[in-house]
């Protein structure tokens, strides 16, 4: 069995493909779709008659308003976050600035107490949701894929689709400000004010569920940056060559991928409090409280250096190329970041250290704690030395980096007193939280505002004015430091508070002066940037000195398809653009001795995994020599706008279903809009070029929409992680044993478990019967699988008619709650199976999949993985 | 086809760990060796379907450090929230 | 559930009972300035030394090689530059002084999670509710206002009867998470009579601005008068608040609130 294995794998690593074979994985063919369907014209087109109307060929030229609303490239697709980001930084500006207002005087008169702590909440959760990662983002759209040598993203079309649900997640939340307010909780959403008992506005379910659509967006651009960046690498372009911006981002996207699911869990269990009536959090669950807690830190802490790694990487490269330097120690500053990374999900509980928890577990996390600070003060130091023998330059992205790091350290060393534990027990809820966390984030803000003057003549072609950019920058600083250091002193106030003592007033007066200064400095950048875009001095290709990176070596802006001079790659140790056939051939042969890919066999040529041209079952070969011109990249599509409108309304509609009327409309139209514009966007032939030649490490041999469906399944195993997570944790407090299970008898469990197993036997039965051509077993397995998944489903809705009928409902307590919910999730992502089978089943009838089985392929891991949620799930709520 | 036989020999094993399971509690075995005997059968399982069904065993061993970094990750916030109140 | 804690505290309290009082106020207030002092002189240090080093190799300036040749050149594989030692010299620096830092409040820690000194410490429970506080004294007796004995630990048990809360007293440097369901502690020792304000230190909803109470240090003998004559009937004002002004001058009745509230 082993033998015949390593044999089976050699084979494919060495890409014979004379050997039929089963569903052994492995095989790296050409992915030319993101949608996991291959891009052959196929007869289930034709059905798809609307498809067609909107089928949109050829991208429409810049200056068109059409462009936007369906391009799927990646620099476009960046233009559409920095300047959405910016749209919410002035409206989450506006709330700051209201609040600053109302603390001119340390009475109530601006504002009511509804109003103030709705602008609370909204601000905080606008700028650190809505702004400042997707301006990191926008950045890292546009220069990601530039700096590592790939024409676009892995998945062009699943990007647009973040980008729309990141867009209508924000209007979303705009919008929640009209169905009785906003949530007014905080931006840290503490349980149990959380649930409708003590905020019923609809309004702030709608909150909630914006930033569920938000995590979605982002769990969709994790599962697309991290398949981009680990495979599509120019050649020598190794993990460890990566420059420090793409860096930043690939840790972030990492962090994201899990932090946000567990996010993703919170709001889900949240939504459920609010719309169905669970009992997670309310105020008698035992737990119910610290649960949120935990859920939350979980994700929060990790968010901390998500807004902050981005930052963290535009002030590396601008440090370098304003210094004419390369980083000391780089490789240092790179594990460092790398250690925060992991250990950033292990002190999520110095958020809490005035609950409930027990000292022990206190002082672990404030030993990890200050564990996680020390790496930060190797990244300050390396880049203070970087400046040492340097040739400084103070323009404007120097300045605003240099004084990102200056805010930075201030906030780092604010943060080390609430490492000791004694003195944040003070700290905690005061104004010292509140001055500490804006030098830190509004520090990262000042690193990314310095990106963007440093980017600008990149993304337009034009400078920006630089005495203004230095104007905008004395200002910025001044009202930051005006506005933030007099928190310090004040910090004896609350949090959270429009009324204060009156011996401080002075001081909050500073603050407010500060902030509307801080305020009018962007009202200079926003000059400066919207005239130069026009009047700007034209900049061909790269304004700046001693850049290293790839993205200055294309013009300004990059061509749609970035490389007018040929294919990137780093093979010889250095840039170079050749033409495609000569990238291929050159291998690895430059560089630098297979740093990262120790683990595979030299036979396979390194880490430049070439294309498998010759599998036989593809028609196109558009990898060839010239094969760019055979067959162009796609870069449009109007599917995920309309995914993302069809979010918005469903989402509108869910936060008022229990209103009824339009909301039920609004719902309805959504699913029916999202389905629609599922299905487009399965049918829609969209071309993603395979790159000829890449670094791939650590995910060579395992093609791209594969990788995209195995990530997509790490952070889901998260998702269902906390679910499970909680429920062990309210079981914990109220009592382990004391907790009978609801359903009164394993059976109905068993049956089902028999179920879903039998289930799994059939999908690997569909994908034995394609590799074999077997159209009849294709098809048969297939509907056998969705038979038996109907009948998972009708055994659990007669399972819970039952006990609905004793009465126990969802909102029973917290024991039915957490059973009903749990499991619940788990037949949502059946019935999404399902979805997914009659898809594939209409389309295997046509004989589909039988040339390219890879979609059964994929389905069946998602399958699978569903089975396995659901081996745990059976002996926790059913045996024991 | 052996491959296909192996498939077939997995889906037994898991239907009688599935059975198994149930009849655990009558064997008088103390509630927590009980349980993890239990979670231990859903255990094995898990990992057959993803070693063979989902063919991971057969994938570059990264996929599986992928999943194991989920899977640490939710254990770590499930295991040190349940003992920070106990 | 805190035994580490609590043995290890009445140790430490014990040794400690000869001088002065330590109270999680003196902890803090000591804890405080040391790092107050050292963060001022960490900051300026570090700043003065990155401008400095960012005038003193500026473009064009006296100090700074002229020619290109070993400027980053653009397509370069990313590397960095030396200067590891200097690198790690500093890091090592200061972690050594963080890692003391910390290492050095953790005694004080575990003295404040520990039980009060003495053994005569008076114990009260606290309920916060939206809001507003009520404390119950060992006879059962309730109230909107704390009144305790000075110099005299006082032990809070605590807990919420609605959404998470926090009770802090900040001229005492005592605060704790109030939360439904759970039970958190706090103690501390009020050296003279006189009166503080109690805040609320986690959004609670509408009222939260004006969650605060007073309270009311008392001579120990004016105390025990006071004490002698309350029972269990909850006197007054609880459970609502009606009547509590803060020190801070601003008025936190309820008829403010409704004030400010739609
Ligand atoms: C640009 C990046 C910024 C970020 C990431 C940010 C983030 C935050 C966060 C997370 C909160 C906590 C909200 C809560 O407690 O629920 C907050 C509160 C606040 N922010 Fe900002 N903020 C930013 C800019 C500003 C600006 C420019 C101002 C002033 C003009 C400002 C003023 C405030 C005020 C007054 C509070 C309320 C503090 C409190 O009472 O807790 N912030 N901010
Ligand atoms: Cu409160």
């Amino acid at each position: 069995m082993t033998r015949r294995n390593r044999h089976h794998e050699r084979a494919e690593r060495d890409g014979e493909h004379d050997e039929p074979r089963v569903a052994d994985g492995g095989h790296e063919r050409p992915a030319d779709t993101d949608g996991g369907h291959e891009r052959s014209p196929t007869p289930l087109e034709d059905v798809g008659a609307v498809g067609r109307a909107f089928r949109v060929e050829e991208l429409p030229p810049l200056s068109s308003v059409a462009r936007w609303f369906v391009t799927t490239n990646h620099k476009d697709v960046g233009v559409l976050y920095v300047v959405t980001s910016l749209f919410f930084l002035v409206f989450g500006g506006v709330l700051a600035l209201l609040m600053r207002a109302e603390l001119w005087t340390p009475a109530a008169d601006l504002l009511g107490a509804n109003a103030y702590n709705q602008a609370v909440s909204i601000h905080g959760m606008v700028m650190v949701f809505w702004f400042l990662s997707p301006l990191a983002f926008g950045f890292a759209n546009y220069m990601v894929p530039l700096q590592i040598g790939a024409e676009d993203l892995a998945f062009p079309r699943l990007n647009a689709l973040s980008y729309w649900f990141y867009l209508f997640s924000g209007l979303l939340l705009g919008a929640s400000f009209f169905q009785e307010g906003a949530f007014s909780g905080g931006w840290t959403m503490y349980a149990p004010l959380n649930v409708p008992v003590y905020t019923p506005e609809l309004g702030a379910t709608t909150t909630v569920l914006a930033l569920l659509l938000f995590v979605a967006s982002i769990t969709v651009s994790s599962v697309n940056f991290l398949t981009t960046m680990h495979r599509m690498r120019a050649p020598g372009l190794t993990l460890r060559k990566l420059p420090l911006f793409t860096w930043t981002i690939l840790l972030t996207v990492w962090m994201m991928l899990f932090a946000f699911a567990a996010l993703g869990a919170a709001l889900v269990i949240l939504t459920s409090d609010r719309v169905l009536g669970t009992t997670y959090f309310a105020a008698e669950t035992a737990g119910g409280s610290l649960l949120w807690a935990h859920l939350f830190w979980f994700f929060g802490h990790p968010e901390v250096y998500i807004v902050f790694f981005p930052a963290l990487g535009v002030m590396a490269e601008i440090f370098q190329t304003f210094s004419g330097r390369r980083l000391v120690g780089r490789k240092w500053f790179i594990l460092a970041m790398v250690l925060v990374a992991l250990q950033s999900f292990a002190v999520w509980m110095h958020h809490m250290f005035l609950t409930s928890i027990n000292l022990q577990v206190k002082t672990l996390f404030m030993i990890t704690t200050i564990g996680i600070s020390l790496p930060f003060d190797l990244m300050v130091f390396a880049l203070i030395y970087t400046l040492v023998k340097g040739k400084v330059r103070f323009e404007t992205p120097f300045l605003f980096a240099f004084g990102a790091l200056a805010l930075f350290i201030l906030g780092g060393i604010t943060g080390v007193f609430l490492g000791a534990v004694v003195l944040d027990y003070e700290f905690r809820g005061t104004y010292w939280v509140v001055a500490h966390f804006h030098y830190v984030m509004v520090g990262g803000v000042t690193g990314l505002v310095g990106g963007l003057y440093y980017w600008f003549p990149k993304m337009t072609g034009r400078m920006y004015d630089e005495t203004l950019g230095k104007l905008h920058f004395a200002l910025y600083f001044v009202g930051f430091n005006l506005l933030y250091f007099p928190m310090f002193v004040a910090w004896e106030t609350p949090r959270r508070v429009f009324v204060y003592d009156v011996s401080l007033l002075p001081w909050h007066q500073l603050s407010t002066v500060g902030g509307f200064l801080l305020g009018a400095s962007f009202l200079v950048m926003f000059y400066n940037l919207t005239r130069s875009l026009w009047a700007g001095d034209r900049v061909e290709g790269n304004p700046w000195d001693y850049t290293t990176t790839a993205e200055w070596a294309v013009p300004s802006p990059p061509p749609l398809e970035n490389y007018p001079e040929g294919t990137p790659t780093y093979a010889r140790g250095k840039l170079e653009f050749l033409a495609p056939s000569a990238v291929r051939s050159l291998g690895r042969t430059g560089a630098d001795g297979g740093t990262d890919e120790a683990s595979t066999p030299s036979t396979d040529g390194g880490t430049v995994v070439r294309d498998r041209s010759s599998a036989p079952v593809v028609p196109e070969t558009d990898f060839d020599e010239g094969g760019h011109d055979e067959h162009h990249a796609s870069h449009a599509s109007p599917w995920p706008f309309v995914v993302g409108v069809a979010a918005f309304f469903a989402l509108l509609g869910l936060s008022g279903v229990n209103e009824g009327g339009l909301y039920l409309v609004l719902l309805a139209v959504g699913l029916l809009l999202g389905t629609v514009g599922f299905v487009a966007f399965g049918l829609e032939p969209f071309h993603v070029p395979e790159m000829v030649a890449a670094e791939r490490w650590p995910f060579a041999g395992v093609e791209n929409a594969k990788l995209g469906v195995w990530i997509f399944l790490a952070s889901d195993v998260v998702l269902f992680g906390a679910f499970v997570g909680s429920y062990a944790f309210i079981r914990v407090a109220f009592g382990w044993t004391a907790w009978e299970p609801v359903p009164h008898d394993p059976f109905p469990g068993l049956v089902n478990t028999y179920l879903l197993l039998t289930s799994s036997f059939a999908v690997v039965l569909a994908l034995v019967a394609a590799k074999r051509r077997s159209r009849a077993g294709l098809v048969g397995s297939l509907v056998v699988t969705f038979l038996l998944g109907v009948a998972f489903l009708v055994n659990k809705a007669v399972e819970w008619q039952e006990l609905f009928h004793e009465g126990l409902t969802l909102s029973t307590g917290v024991r039915t709650s957490t059973f009903y919910l749990t499991t619940g999730l788990h037949a949502a992502h059946v019935v999404v199976g399902l979805l997914i089978l009659l898809y594939l089943i209409a389309r295997a009838l046509r004989g589909g999949y039988l040339d390219d089985d890879r979609p059964v392929e994929y389905f069946g891991l998602y399958w699978h993985f569903v089975d396995i949620v659901w081996l745990f799930l059976f002996p926790l709520f059913y045996i024991f | 086809m052996s491959r296909l036989r192996l498939y077939v020999a997995i889906y037994v094993v898991l239907f009688a760990f599935a059975t198994m399971q149930v009849f655990v509690e009558g064997l008088g075995l103390s509630y927590w060796t009980g349980f993890w005997a239990v979670i231990g059968l859903s255990a094995v399982k898990a990992l057959l379907v993803a070693g063979y069904y989902q063919h991971l065993r057969f994938e570059p061993r990264s996929l599986s450090y992928l999943m194991l970094v989920g899977l640490t990750a939710a254990v770590v916030l499930t295991a040190a929230a349940a003992y920070s109140i106990s | 559930m805190f035994e580490l804690s609590s043995s290890v505290g009445s140790v430490t309290a014990v040794l400690q009972a000869g001088g002065d009082v330590r109270t999680p106020a003196t902890e803090f207030e000591a804890i405080f300035r040391v790092f107050l002092v050292l963060g001022v002189l960490v900051g300026v240090v570090v700043l003065v030394y990155m401008t400095y080093n960012a005038v003193k190799f500026r473009a064009g300036g006296p100090n700074t090689a002229e020619g290109d040749a070993d400027r980053p050149r653009l397509g370069e594989l990313p590397t960095g530059s030396g200067g590891g030692r200097k690198l790690f010299l500093s890091f090592g620096l200061s972690a050594v002084i963080v890692l003391s830092l910390i290492a050095w409040t953790y005694s004080s820690l575990l003295y404040v999670e520990g039980d009060p000194p003495g053994d005569d410490a008076l114990d009260v429970e606290v309920e916060g509710y939206q809001w507003g506080w009520a404390f119950t004294y060992p006879n059962g007796y309730t109230d909107s206002t704390l009144r305790v004995p000075a110099d005299r630990p006082v032990r809070l048990t605590l807990t919420s009867r609605d959404v998470f809360h926090n009770f802090g007293v900040p001229e005492l440097r005592v605060k704790a998470d109030v939360i439904p369901g759970q039970e958190t502690d706090a103690w501390f020792v009020a050296e003279e009579p006189g009166t503080h304000t109690i805040n609320c230190y986690e959004l609670c909803g509408a009222g939260h601005s004006y969650m605060s109470a007073d309270l009311v240090v008392m001579e120990p003998d004016a105390y025990e008068t006071w004490y002698a004559g309350t029972d269990n009937s909850s006197e007054g004002s609880e459970p609502d608040g009606n009547e509590t002004t803060s020190a801070n001058g601003t008025t936190t009745a309820n008829a403010t609130l409704a004030g400010v509230l739609p």
